[in-house]
């Protein structure tokens, strides 16, 4: 089939054709910018966090007494609560934290090399306050030095020493051990695995820890429970009964398992790439209909040049081939606008949200993708229109 | 009338002649409409102005005067108690009022199992300045510490199963208070005097408290605290007064242009007399932030909404052209009858009519099932995003908006398709 | 050339059959013009159809150059189509949106010849109809005579064996429809099969054969003689 006729058959319907063309591109753009979201929201789902995510849980509660929330009837309430979840069966380790991991933000602060306060402070690291089994519970491995066994204040003059994850402490002490060394908060003690700590710290594996009593419970403190592989659903059942059994006087906010702190991290994202896949979809259902009216319409329009071309020899399928043809001519120039309008498009929704560039492939799949769906929306009425007689056609009046 | 219902007889067996074209036009375009209003009401209701008429006359002030240096820094977004107080040590607002929110637990008794609440920590002139109304009793008379609270209509009959509580006696973290005063029903949204530590999108607090009182009482922000020297923020009553611990908002009423530029005078006097004194380091930068541009000063426009709104009126064109584009065919494959009736003497203003009569009866499809398909969206974005929920509810001015959208899109839709049909060439319509 | 034995062709409604073709005999030479002639309804616009393959038959055989159209598939049926026939139509059927140019290499393309051959046959096709000057007009730009040779023009310039015109000089005045058939003639001369259906006893006569149909059957006075034609 001559393209030159194509075009001029497409111009020949200028008005429909850039109706077709225009949504055509819009869809693309949708289409590229919804599978890059997507895309991206499951890569941030499966980046390594350093943690055991299905089979640790978090268990987020607040005692309900003023009494209850200050020293030493919390350290006794902590006690008998670790001691609690200790003995339940499948349970591996338990210990408080003033915070879990895997969140947006917290209780954080600066740390800086006591020695080079200007050239090493960093300005926001989660900052924990542990029992010594945090880092068993968490499943981090020891990197250096020794881990506190325990709790020591850090309000006092010798404060408890600190354990840092291992690219924090690559970044304060870069090139040497951090063990030993002095930070304005207390001197390094150990240092551990890389976990996920805030995504709004300065990065998200900065993490400081220290052995110490819990400083103050107003917002709450976790229970961090690490369970045997086949456990985690039992241990979460019996937790909050087993909580308040050991002391009535609590809420318990929560009792999730890491996994799903995880994808509450992200579930803005994920529901923004939701709505945009659905969307997508009803783009591309709406192209379809699109494409089949405009095939439909367009063969009623064109029965008579159909007839004449049939006389003149052109067989059914080289009719299919041609109405096919002008789909996918409209088809490609859409995806080349399309392409462009996905650009811009990811440039506008790069300044609301954070969004990776375009790569080159997607689009390309995209326009696959498109090109698929349109085929497959004008093959029926492109079929019908062949079936037009050729006999009947050509006598006009 | 007659001849309007005959316009609309005319359509119905038009639309019966052609019904898929017909129903695949009022699918998309209330697939595109439904998807849109969807989001509009998000949209609408997130942005929506819940004090009009003072909007611009509350502000939000803050100044950098914190302990270290800082260069080209914002000021902080929670402000100390000693600059609250610095702040406040002028007579040219008409009102003003450092507030914050806590947790707490409330019960009427120690046996009665606690029930958890947050307590707005506040000072008299904030029911004044946001316009909190009131059930029963009254308000604090002055900023002092007292032991009364102030309690939501719907905290009050939950607790005594009544809402006239005014004199009874409460415990909150199982200290003796008294009910002071009910409010009424209120929910102002978005709450734009929480917008700094981006809680504008949540419900309103259920208890109120006297700023000094809570302070007294070591209660700790729920939102987000600051400490930028070592101020321990266990001790609230007395460090906490002090030291540079920030978790306090502060809301000036500054009804004149004088009176707003008084303020800024204030402001700027204040800060160069602290430096003076030697009490910041950094270079001057005070902000005035009016309540209107509250939220996009602290940045808290749900991004996901505007994104999706971008997208959803994307979608909205897109429908807009295919609609166009299956009504310009439904057109196109009518004309013959359009030539028809203009050869037996319809004048092209009594097409027009006929189109009106179209329009009309797309229009009506097209609402029905476009708030068909919105309402499903507003369950899904409700699901998807819970922290809006509260945001996704229709009154009558959306309602309305959506409506003339709907008739204005119908309109668009039918306007070029019967230009055409019925300003084409009479003579060569016929012929073909 | 041309053979169809005890042809037969019925259209079907619900209600009732008709016969349009019944038992037709028929039998072409290469090189005759033959003009079909009949009242109208009687069927030569249906024998033409069938001839041109644009409509299939139900009973008998119909033997193109000897070999039965019978069974041949569309694509098959469509290649005939292409290279042995030409039309020409009462109603001209340009497609409006093309170039004479294109019009006319229109048939060739589909025999997928390559582009610079096309533009050499279309324009010789159009120097044989006097219109060579115009082969970037549009058909709406042309009188109805003017259309009509544009017509035989994409007939003859797939250099068919047979054309088969359906009143071709039916929407033309007289002195365009005398231009037709001196261009009709011109083509038969030449060595092209016409069958030719007309009303016009005139142009009848100059056929080499006239051939009448009544109620969807040849007459008898118009039977096949093949002496008539060596005589002639």
């Amino acid at each position: 089939m001559s393209l030159h006729l194509l075009i001029k058959s497409l111009l020949r319907r200028k008005v429909v054709t850039v109706l077709l063309l225009v949504q055509l591109a819009m869809t693309l753009a949708l289409l590229v910018n919804s599978l890059l979201l997507a895309g991206q929201t499951r890569d941030k789902l499966n980046e390594p966090t350093g943690l055991n995510l299905p089979h640790t849980l978090q268990v987020q509660l607040k005692p309900t007494t003023p009494d209850l929330r200050v020293y030493p009837l919390l350290g006794d309430l902590l006690e008998r609560q670790m001691a609690a979840v200790r003995a339940l069966p499948g349970v591996q380790a338990v210990a408080y934290a003033n915070q879990g991991p895997v969140r947006h933000g917290g209780n954080n602060g600066n740390l800086f090399d006591a020695d080079a306060e200007e050239r090493t402070n960093i300005p926001t690291i989660p900052q924990y306050m542990v029992s010594p089994d945090f880092f068993a519970a968490l499943g981090l491995n020891l990197v250096e030095g020794q881990l506190p066994v325990t709790p020591i204040a850090i309000d006092i003059k010798t404060p408890s020493p600190l354990v840092l994850t291992r690219s924090l402490a690559e970044k304060l002490f870069p090139g040497r051990s951090a063990i030993g060394l002095k930070t304005n908060r207390a001197p390094v003690a150990a240092v551990v695995d890389d976990f996920f700590g805030q995504s709004e710290a300065t990065k998200e594996t900065f993490n400081m820890i220290q052995v110490a009593p819990l400083f103050g419970v107003d917002w709450g403190y976790a229970l961090l429970v690490k369970t045997s592989e086949g456990s985690t659903e039992q241990v979460r059942q019996q937790l909050p009964d087993l909580l308040r059994q050991v002391d009535a006087n609590i809420e318990v906010f929560y009792v999730r398992t890491l996994q799903e702190q995880h994808q509450q991290l992200y579930s803005d994202e994920f529901g923004l790439a939701t709505l945009l896949g659905i969307l997508s979809g009803l783009m591309l259902l709406v192209a379809m209909v699109s494409s089949y009216s405009n095939a439909h319409f367009h063969a009623l329009k064109q029965q008579q040049e159909i007839g004449i071309k049939r006389a003149l020899g052109a067989s059914k399928q080289l009719i299919l081939l041609e109405l096919l043809s002008e789909n996918w001519l409209t088809t490609a120039v859409g995806a080349v606008l399309g392409v462009l309008c996905a650009l811009a498009l990811n440039k506008l929704l790069a300044s609301v949200i954070s969004l990776e560039a375009l790569n080159w492939w997607l689009p390309l799949l995209c326009s696959a993708v498109l090109l698929v769906c349109v085929t497959v929306a004008t093959w029926y009425p492109a079929r019908i229109a062949t079936k037009v007689s050729p006999a009947t056609a050509t006598k006009t009046l | 009338m007659e001849q309007f219902l005959y316009y609309l007889k005319v359509s119905w067996v038009s639309i019966k002649r052609a019904p898929l074209p017909y129903a695949l036009t009022i699918f998309i375009l209330s697939l595109g409409l439904g998807v849109f209003f969807a989001n509009a009401t998000f949209y609408y209701q997130l942005n929506s102005d819940p004090l009009p008429h003072k909007s611009d006359k509350l502000f939000f002030p803050m100044t950098l005067m914190v302990p270290n240096e800082c260069r080209d820094c914002q000021p902080p977004r929670v402000l100390s108690y000693t600059n609250v107080q610095k702040l406040s040590q002028t007579d040219i607002p008409s009102a003003k009022a450092g507030m914050y929110s806590a947790d707490g637990y409330l019960r009427l008794d120690t046996k009665q199992a606690p029930t958890p609440v947050s307590i707005r920590i506040t000072q008299p002139d904030f029911f004044k300045m946001f316009e909190v109304p009131l059930l029963h009793g009254s308000i604090w008379a002055d900023d002092k510490a007292r032991l009364e609270l102030i309690l939501s209509k719907p905290t009050a009959e939950k607790m005594f199963g009544r809402s006239d509580v005014v004199g009874e006696k409460i415990l909150l973290d199982d200290r003796d208070f008294t009910v002071v005063a009910v409010l009424d029903d209120w929910q102002m949204l978005p709450r734009l005097y929480d917008a700094n530590n981006g809680g504008q999108l949540s419900e309103a607090d259920q208890v109120y408290m006297p700023l000094e009182t809570g302070y007294d009482f070591n209660y700790m922000s729920n939102r987000q605290s600051h400490t930028y020297d070592y101020t321990d923020y266990r001790q609230l009553s007395t460090q906490g007064r002090t030291g540079a611990l920030n978790q306090l908002q502060f809301w000036v009423q500054l009804d004149t242009e004088a009176q707003q530029q008084a303020y800024r005078q204030f402001m700027s006097n204040l800060v160069a007399d602290e430096q003076k004194a030697g009490r910041h380091p950094s270079a001057p930068n005070n902000q005035l932030v009016p309540m209107r541009n509250i939220v996009s000063y602290f940045g808290g426009e749900s991004a996901d909404i505007k994104a999706f709104a971008l997208v959803t009126l994307l979608f909205l064109g897109v429908c807009l052209f295919n609609a166009s584009h299956l009504s310009l065919n439904r057109y196109i494959s009518n004309q013959y009858e359009f030539s028809l009736r203009r050869a037996l003497g319809a004048s092209r203003g009594q097409l027009q009519q006929q189109m009106l009569a179209d329009v009309l009866l797309m229009a009506t499809f097209c609402c029905v099932c476009g708030l068909l398909i919105a309402w499903g969206g507003v369950t899904l974005l409700n699901f998807l995003w819970p922290a809006n929920s509260l945001f996704g509810r229709w009154d009558l001015t959306l309602l309305l908006l959506l409506l003339v959208v709907t008739f204005t899109t119908s309109y668009l839709v039918t306007l070029y398709p019967s230009l055409r049909a019925s300003f084409g060439g009479l003579n060569q319509q016929l012929k073909e | 050339m041309i053979q169809l034995k005890n042809l037969s062709k019925i259209f079907r409604t619900e209600l009732i059959e008709t016969h349009a073709l019944r038992s037709i005999e028929l039998q072409v030479n290469e090189g005759e013009f033959v003009a079909l002639t009949g009242p109208s309804g009687s069927g030569k616009s249906t024998l033409l159809n069938v001839l041109g393959t644009l409509e299939h038959f139900d009973e008998g055989d119909y033997l193109l150059d000897g070999q039965s159209v019978k069974g041949l598939s569309d694509s098959a049926l469509s290649k005939l189509r292409n290279e042995k026939i030409g039309f020409i139509f009462q109603g001209f059927n340009l497609i409006k949106d093309y170039s004479l140019q294109d019009n006319i290499e229109l048939p060739l393309r589909y025999r997928g010849i390559a582009a610079s051959e096309r533009k050499r046959r279309a324009e010789q096709a159009l120097e044989l109809v006097g219109l060579a000057a115009r082969r970037d007009y549009h058909p709406s730009q042309l009188s109805g005579g003017q259309q009509q040779r544009v017509a035989i023009a994409r007939a003859i310039a797939g250099q068919p064996r047979i054309l088969l015109a359906d009143e071709p000089t039916g929407n033309l005045d007289s002195l365009m429809a005398r231009q037709v058939m001196e261009l009709l003639e011109k083509i038969n001369q030449d060595g092209c099969t016409i069958l030719m259906v007309t009303h016009d006893p005139d142009q009848a006569r100059r056929a080499g054969r006239q051939v009448q149909i009544v109620d969807g059957q040849l007459s008898d006075a118009a039977m096949y003689d093949p002496l008539a034609v060596k005589r002639a």
